[in-house]
């Protein structure tokens, strides 16, 4: 593997839609998202046309992952509140909700974990638009997925390179892929049309400092990625800990105090989550 | 996890969910602090489990889950603001056993 060429697996996972294994309603939905003249009114429509999703979204919206738990009641309505952007990273999360189950055990809980966190975080941080932090939280792993989908054993066996080695997933897949799922993930942002801090935020959250057009979310996802992994929540691929960078540290500024906060608010709401299984 | 059965229930503690008859109607509110008397309606209604606020004594022990902390941060303990991190989630972690 570690010689395949880069443009190659690029190509390859941007095709990601051919492979059998993608689900229906994800392959219709990347179909929609992909569009660049998609309305709030079509989003909203696919999801209404589709029952299974419009509980799941609805379940999503109404969690802690979001702010107000227990008070949107129809799909309009979460996608008035929420907005386009927010709207169409949490179809996306939702959609891979099981193929995140079934391809590595404990992803989805780590990317539950890092919305809520990151969410908080942003609240705390006073950013206007934490939802907009959540689906950052969500969705920062998403490359992962689709290196899994797309090359099953060679993922394997970086995971597997990982666990022997003490490794973190991060270097075994630049090893075996010559690239990460931080880049995978953020090619296939730019493709399905996220903003460009989305995009910054899933490529950079590994190492935020670099991040020019998302400095403070690529910094608010990294802190929740360490946070969620520190507290023992949920599988990312590896069991090691990054450490976190001091100059995003600097930047977020948290107090103890807000630390303590916010650690304490995430507890609460993974008790909750533990019954969010769409 | 942070259900229990209505037998369980206490007077001073609070509802993490809204309790809801059958048909789904709201008959308690989320955040509601029960007494003797709600407790009793509550489980005149013969919900399975109620959620409720805080109560969630983890079914690992203590000492295991520092232990894990404490292997998780092994080599990354001496890192700028990692040991910050550390002894404030090793303090949350204490306060969860009370």
């Amino acid at each position: 593997m570690g010689s395949m060429d880069i443009r190659d697996l690029r190509a390859r996972v941007e095709n990601i839609n051919a492979l059998p294994t993608i689900p229906g309603v994800l392959k219709r939905l990347l179909g929609v998202i992909e569009n660049p003249g998609v309305s709030l009114n079509e989003i909203s429509n696919f999801i209404s046309n589709d029952p299974a999703l419009t509980t799941k979204v609805l379940k999503m919206v109404n969690s802690p992952i979001y702010g107000f738990p227990g008070r949107i009641s129809s799909v309009n309505q979460a996608v008035i509140l929420l907005g386009l952007n927010v709207v169409k990273g949490l179809l996306l999360g939702v959609s891979v909700f099981e193929l995140m189950q079934k391809t590595m055990i404990g992803l989805w809980e780590h990317s539950l974990g890092c919305a809520i966190a990151a969410r908080l975080i942003a609240e705390k941080k006073g950013l206007k638009e934490p939802e907009e932090a959540s689906i950052d939280g969500l969705l920062h792993d998403i490359g992962k997925v689709l290196l899994i989908l797309q090359f099953p054993e060679e993922y394997e066996e970086a995971m597997r390179d990982a666990d022997i080695g003490n490794l973190s997933i991060y270097g075994a897949e630049r090893a075996h892929f010559g690239t990460t799922h931080a880049s995978v993930g953020s090619w296939m942002a730019q493709k399905w049309r996220f903003p460009q801090k989305l995009v910054d935020v899933i490529e950079y959250h590994h190492k935020p400092h670099l991040s020019k057009n998302a400095p403070v979310e690529s910094a608010i996802v990294h802190l929740a990625d360490i946070l969620v992994r520190a507290r023992g929540f949920g599988f990312a691929g590896d069991h090691t800990l990054m450490a976190v960078n001091p100059e995003s540290w600097q930047m977020l500024d948290l107090s103890e105090a807000d630390l303590r906060d916010i650690l304490g608010a995430l507890e609460e709401s993974l008790e909750m989550t533990e019954e969010l299984s769409l | 996890m942070p259900k229990i059965v209505p037998d369980k229930l206490e007077p001073g503690m609070k509802l993490l969910k809204p309790v809801k008859n059958r048909s789904g109607m709201v008959l308690l509110g989320e955040g509601t602090e029960l007494t003797a008397e709600l407790i009793e309606r509550v489980r005149d209604m013969d919900a399975d489990s109620i959620s409720i606020q805080g109560i969630s004594p983890p079914s690992t022990p203590k000492e295991e889950v520092l232990s894990a902390l404490d292997r998780r941060f092994k080599s990354i303990e001496e890192e700028p603001y990692m040991g910050v991190i550390k002894r404030v989630l090793k303090e949350h972690i204490e306060g969860l056993y009370g």
